[in-house]
């Protein structure tokens, strides 16, 4: 253990040792941590397993004490409820396991038992004697198998939850008719659905969404990462597809090569590299220069500010495919820049704008700046004019000049403001996929790397490169995925790191 | 430890509105000064000439006989404490109250002895790694003046530095700024808009109006003569009773005449009126509601109905009309010579009948409202 | 500078010289900012050529490149987005405020679960789904042709996780306001229709116009799911097609004047509604 220091003894200390004992503090509070994390575990674990325990116990103790109503109910869904006079709860009940058994039967079973092999028989040939010809019989769809087999099982844990719901219920409503007082009606239940239910009235559409379009292709595609999906395995119409375990992460942090070129693991190293440097350039670029402009729009005494602040403003609006497009053509080799400065004879050559990688990375991170700067000043506008005016007085009499006032009081407070819209905005360039896919495609082209899946350039981030991968003539659906989960885990990793970092986020009021 | 001097100090905006007018006035070194008066009479304004955060449009502010209106604030010899504190949020208390230090570039072990001292002065020692938004209002404040105390500065600027806290705290807080004043010694320059803050902070008084100078003065003096009605009005809890009335003169003795009743106005003020030789005519007579006694009816007696009575522990506060006319007035009564059955009298729509002697009066000019004996 | 001649000269003279610069300045960004766009009208209007050129005002004016767009799909990608941003426009503001308000005014039980699952949901990259949601709207029939309902059905659906915005705003609304229209006899419902969506009114305009804007920029999903049919295409996708290296000489004046006829709508409503994006972006955005 280190020595602790009291905070008068910590103020003590010169700058250097205070910076030695916080960054000892800061490491030497890690193997605390992950040791609580442990410990912790196994409370979680116990609160699980108790909780499991508990509801298997309610649902025992609830059948033996309940009446026949509640009994009935345990297999037919929703019958105390309307035995009890709630119609409209009861009904929804029965409906729901009516129609999750019909599900089954039908549907639902075929899935859940073809999910483990993800199909059995590809499509074959078959002679057929009105035709007098073999034509193509397709049988299984690993696709749809995967897919369907993901939404039963869906399926299933919704019916357990509402079953548990409909056993809950029965055991409350017996509870209130004892007591004497009277159970709510199915008027109540609407009027409730406006009122202290109102959230879920709210909540149903957006979640429902959010579960089948965003959810759902989630896990189907980390789940995809775990078989060989590809243009040649489509699960349908050419060959099936299968599980096939850890084999496509195995493929990416390979060091073999791969179809001659480097390998996987090399060029996912410089992507990722590249990724997260342009991610840092495009982050803070825009945010200091927007803040530079911000400030100087607002310096008191400056005229017509409306209108920079409109000039600026007015780009948002542009669609960003017109602006990038036109700009990435304007820097090409024909392209506008350089045919008039060889027109006005400055240069003899064109510049490689998209041709050299330099070039081509610092012109893309240019370019980024000349589309975020307006919004960045637009926040930083907000922020820069909520700043207290007597903090600045306060420093002015202090003795602050103006870059003391500004690194001070300004920057430490947008940063404390603005920490966790640095964090999306930076997780967000990392993946952007418009600028670099409009501005360059990924060009120039990485020689090296192109026998990796498609081609890929010097400008490529890992979305773009995801991209390039699903649409290739091998489009490699699993590798995609397996790109993708990566993705995730650097995003959540330094989403995890900065979180715990920005004091900001932990204590967002101190500015308030 | 310093004088102040402002000369024909004004302060015009640029939209043409003058907050300040035609500002005099000498402040000693050591000398505790309150600006007071309603919002918006241009207290604020003068003290932020004097810290150098407002241009000044004319005149001059000396500070230790040099003319500092085209210096920076810093360079001004000041500190100032402000109203809503002014703490910078990202740093400690240490650091908030370092900072000045820091940028003077004084040595580290130097600023932890000259923080440690002003903490342990405050009483937040314990507090001193605390962010500001985890602290009190009151230890907020403590954070501002310490802030201000590590300066050194020969004037002490404070903006309405209590103005924000509860009235407890706010009690508690005035006490310790005498304290404060004590210890430190030096020049005070302290805006409010709470008269009770003024009178028991002060040595002398700027009691302020729409960007004009009242009246200046100690305490005792703006209460027991106030200059005009206005301050007559502004100084003192609850406020002096207003009421128009005629002032006679009858063989050499001055009268007035509220509601009917004669009261002779003797003593020293009714030798003083006949010394300027004052003239009968429309007055305005004021009288403070601890001056105005409880009476058996009597001929120099003003009937009254009972409208609200407000307990206040040791005194009661009875808001009565004047059956002559219906004028609202109020009377302080001490609540320790009542007895029960007196008290249980005192409830809404009781008839009563009050008094006041010469020598307590105020005269008001009725067109000049000033006051008729100074 | 030493001090004295800095008292001399004054504070306000020194502002003067710093001010200068700053409009040197200001002037210099502007026209950085202004010129491509300058430069895309322009050239609509150059008829001598259809390829990038050394220089940018016309030798020869006229409206051919907007009879060419007159003449080519263009007028259906147009429609197609229109309807997409319009869509977008009414069902997306809709599920964002349902969502936005109820995570900023009601306190359940799962509210804080939910946040967190949203927001480690957004960690993955959204283009992964981008696969299977091709093959579930294909299997639908929502592709190729008929692209335009299934894209609005994809960017409507999962309109909920952008939910960040609006609800900074609606938590700057005192929720004392809510408590004394529930006193006051209001149910949930009608605390929203009657108090805070009034009070809230610049954000659903912000709201409604980032949706609206949204689907003219919309290139990739686009793409995908309208793959290699012109009539599904957006504008976005539409007019790329022209900047490849096998139809850029011949429709580079024409994609200039489409990109003329697809911002000059879309700009002129945004500085209409400028006032409230700026209300958006400085009011939620930062303390969402």
């Amino acid at each position: 253990m280190m020595k602790q220091y009291s905070d008068l003894e910590y103020l003590r200390l010169t700058r250097w040792q205070k910076f030695v004992y916080k960054l000892l503090s800061f490491f030497s509070a890690i193997p605390l941590a992950i040791g609580h994390f442990f410990a912790n575990i196994g409370g979680w674990i116990k609160k699980g397993v108790t909780a499991v325990a508990d509801e298997f116990k309610d649902i025992g103790t609830t059948f033996i004490h309940g009446d026949w109503k509640t009994k009935v109910s345990y297999v037919v869904m929703g019958f105390g409820n309307l035995a009890r006079g709630q119609i409209l709860r009861g009904l929804l009940f029965l409906v729901f396991e009516i129609v999750f058994i019909i599900y089954m039967i039908t549907a639902g079973g075929y899935w859940m038992s073809m999910l483990p092999s993800l199909g059995k028989l590809g499509p074959s040939q078959e002679y057929n004697a009105v035709l007098d010809t073999y034509t193509t019989v397709y049988n299984d769809n690993s696709f749809k198998i995967l897919l369907y087999g993901v939404l039963t099982i869906f399926f299933i844990i919704a019916l357990v939850y509402t079953w548990r719901l409909n056993v809950k219920q029965n055991k409350l409503a017996e509870q209130i008719l004892k007591s004497g007082k009277k159970l709510k009606s199915d008027k109540d239940d609407l009027r409730s659905m406006v009122d202290e239910q109102f959230y879920k009235t709210l909540l149903a559409l957006p979640l429902t969404g959010i579960l089948v379009f965003t959810v759902l292709p989630i896990i189907f595609m980390i789940l995809v990462a775990f078989t060989n999906y590809d243009g040649t395995h489509n699960g349908y119409s050419n060959n099936l597809f299968t599980w096939v375990g850890l084999t496509n992460f195995n493929t990416l942090f390979s060091w073999q090569s791969a179809g001659g070129g480097q390998s996987y693991s090399a060029t996912f190293g410089e992507i990722l590299a590249w990724t997260l440097m342009w991610a840092f350039l495009a982050t803070f670029t825009n945010y200091f220069l927007g803040m530079f402009v911000a400030m100087m729009i607002n310096k008191k005494g400056i005229r017509l500010k409306k209108m920079w602040r409109t000039i600026l403003v007015m780009t948002i609006a542009i669609p960003q495919f017109i602006s990038l497009l036109y700009v990435s053509k304007m820097f090409a080799r024909n392209g506008l820049i350089n045919l008039t400065l060889l027109d006005w004879g400055w240069i003899k050559q064109p510049l490689p704008f998209w041709e050299d990688p330099t070039w081509a990375r610092v012109t893309v991170v240019l370019i980024n700046i000349w589309i975020g700067i307006p919004h960045l000043m637009l926040i930083a506008t907000g922020i820069l004019m909520n700043i207290p005016a007597d903090l600045y007085e306060s420093a002015r009499i202090d003795g602050a000049n103006a870059w003391q006032q500004y690194s001070k009081i300004t920057l430490p407070y947008m940063l404390f403001i603005t920490g966790p819209y640095l964090l999306t905005s930076f997780t967000g360039n990392m993946n952007n996929f418009n600028v670099i896919y409009l501005l360059t495609g990924g060009a120039p082209t990485n020689p090296a790397a192109s026998g990796a899946a498609g081609s890929v350039g010097y400008t490529d981030l890992l979305i773009t490169w995801l991209f390039k991968i699903t649409t290739g003539a091998e489009s490699q659906y699993y590798l995609a995925s397996v790109v993708g989960i990566m993705v995730f885990v650097v995003v959540a990793f330094i989403s995890l790191v900065v979180y715990n970092v920005l004091p900001s986020i932990k204590n967002e009021e101190d500015f308030q | 430890m310093a004088s102040v001097k402002l000369t024909n100090v004004k302060k015009i905006y640029d939209n043409n509105v003058v907050a300040v007018h035609d500002f005099n006035l000498d402040i000693k070194d050591k000398e505790f000064v309150v600006f007071v008066g309603p919002s918006g009479c241009g207290k604020s304004t003068t003290l932020r000439m004097i810290a150098g955060l407002e241009d000044i449009s004319e005149g001059t502010v000396e500070i230790d006989g040099e003319v500092v209106n085209d210096l920076q604030p810093k360079d001004r010899g000041i500190a100032m404490v402000f109203q809503n504190y002014a703490l910078y949020p990202h740093m400690t208390v240490y650091d908030n109250i370092a900072f000045s230090l820091r940028l003077k570039k004084v040595p580290e072990d130097v600023i932890y002895e000259k923080v440690t001292k002003a903490a342990e002065v405050l009483g937040i020692t314990d507090y001193l790694m605390r962010k500001p938004r985890a602290l009190s209002g009151g230890q907020r404040q403590r954070v501002a003046i310490g802030r201000a105390m590590v300066r050194d500065s020969k004037v002490f600027l404070m903006d309405e530095p209590l103005s924000n806290l509860d009235a407890k705290l706010r009690n508690q807080m005035r006490s310790e700024i005498i304290l404060l004043r004590q210890k430190l010694d030096t020049t005070f320059i302290y805006v409010t808009h709470d008269q009770t803050e003024a009178m028991t902070l002060a040595d002398r008084i700027v009691i302020m109006k729409d960007g004009y100078i009242m009246q200046v003065g100690s305490p005792d003096e703006v209460f027991d003569m106030p200059d005009n009605l206005f301050v007559a009005e502004f100084i003192g809890a609850p406020k002096m009773n207003i009421i128009k009335t005629k002032l006679l003169l009858e063989n050499g003795k001055y009268y007035v005449t509220p509601f009917g009743a004669k009261i002779e106005v003797d003593g020293d003020k009714g030798k003083e009126l006949a010394a300027r030789k004052v003239k009968a005519g429309d007055v305005l007579l004021g009288v403070r509601p601890e001056h105005i006694e409880l009476a058996d009816a009597a001929a120099h007696a003003i009937p009254c109905t009972l409208v609200v009575d407000e307990m206040m522990g040791s005194e009661l506060h009875l808001h009565v009309d004047a059956d002559a006319d219906g004028t609202r007035l109020i009377v302080r009564v001490p609540t320790l010579g009542l007895s029960k059955e007196q008290r249980k009298k005192l409830v809404r729509g009781a008839k009563l009948n009050i008094t006041f002697e010469g020598v307590a009066m105020h005269l008001f000019d009725a067109e000049t409202e000033k006051n008729l004996l100074t | 500078m030493n001090n004295t001649e800095k008292r001399h000269m004054g504070l306000k003279a020194l502002n003067r010289v710093s001010n200068t610069g700053i409009y040197i300045l200001l002037t210099v960004i502007s026209v950085v900012w202004l010129i491509p766009f300058v430069f895309i009208v322009l050239q609509s209007f150059r008829v001598e050529n259809t390829y990038q050129v050394g220089y940018v005002i016309p030798k020869q004016w006229g409206l051919q490149n907007y009879i060419n767009l007159w003449n080519s799909d263009f007028k259906r990608w147009y429609l197609n987005t229109l309807i997409i941003a319009l869509a977008a426009a009414v069902f997306q503001t809709i599920i964002q405020l349902c969502m936005s308000y109820t995570l900023s005014r009601f306190r359940f039980k799962l509210r804080g679960p939910l946040m967190r699952f949203m927001l480690i949901l957004g960690m993955f990259p959204g283009m992964l789904t981008m696969i299977i949601l091709y093959r579930v709207l294909s299997d639908l029939g929502l592709t190729q042709a008929n692209a335009v309902p299934g894209l609005i059905l994809v960017s409507v659906a999962s309109s909920g996780m952008g939910y960040y915005v609006s609800k900074g705003f609606f938590d700057t609304i005192p929720k004392s306001l809510d408590e004394a229209a529930r006193v006051d006899g209001a149910t949930r419902l009608q605390v929203l229709y009657k108090i805070i969506l009034p009070l809230a009114k610049p954000i659903v305009i912000y709201t409604i116009l980032t949706a609206f804007m949204g689907p003219w920029g919309d290139y990739v999903f686009a793409r995908y799911v309208a793959f290699g049919t012109s009539a599904g295409y957006n504008v976005a996708v539409g007019m790329y097609s022209w900047l490849t290296n096998d139809q850029i000489n011949r429709m580079y004046t024409t994609f200039c004047a489409g990109g003329v006829i697809v911002a000059v709508p879309v700009t002129i409503l945004f500085l209409c509604l400028q006032k409230y994006y700026v209300e958006g972006v400085t009011g939620g955005a930062v303390k969402g």
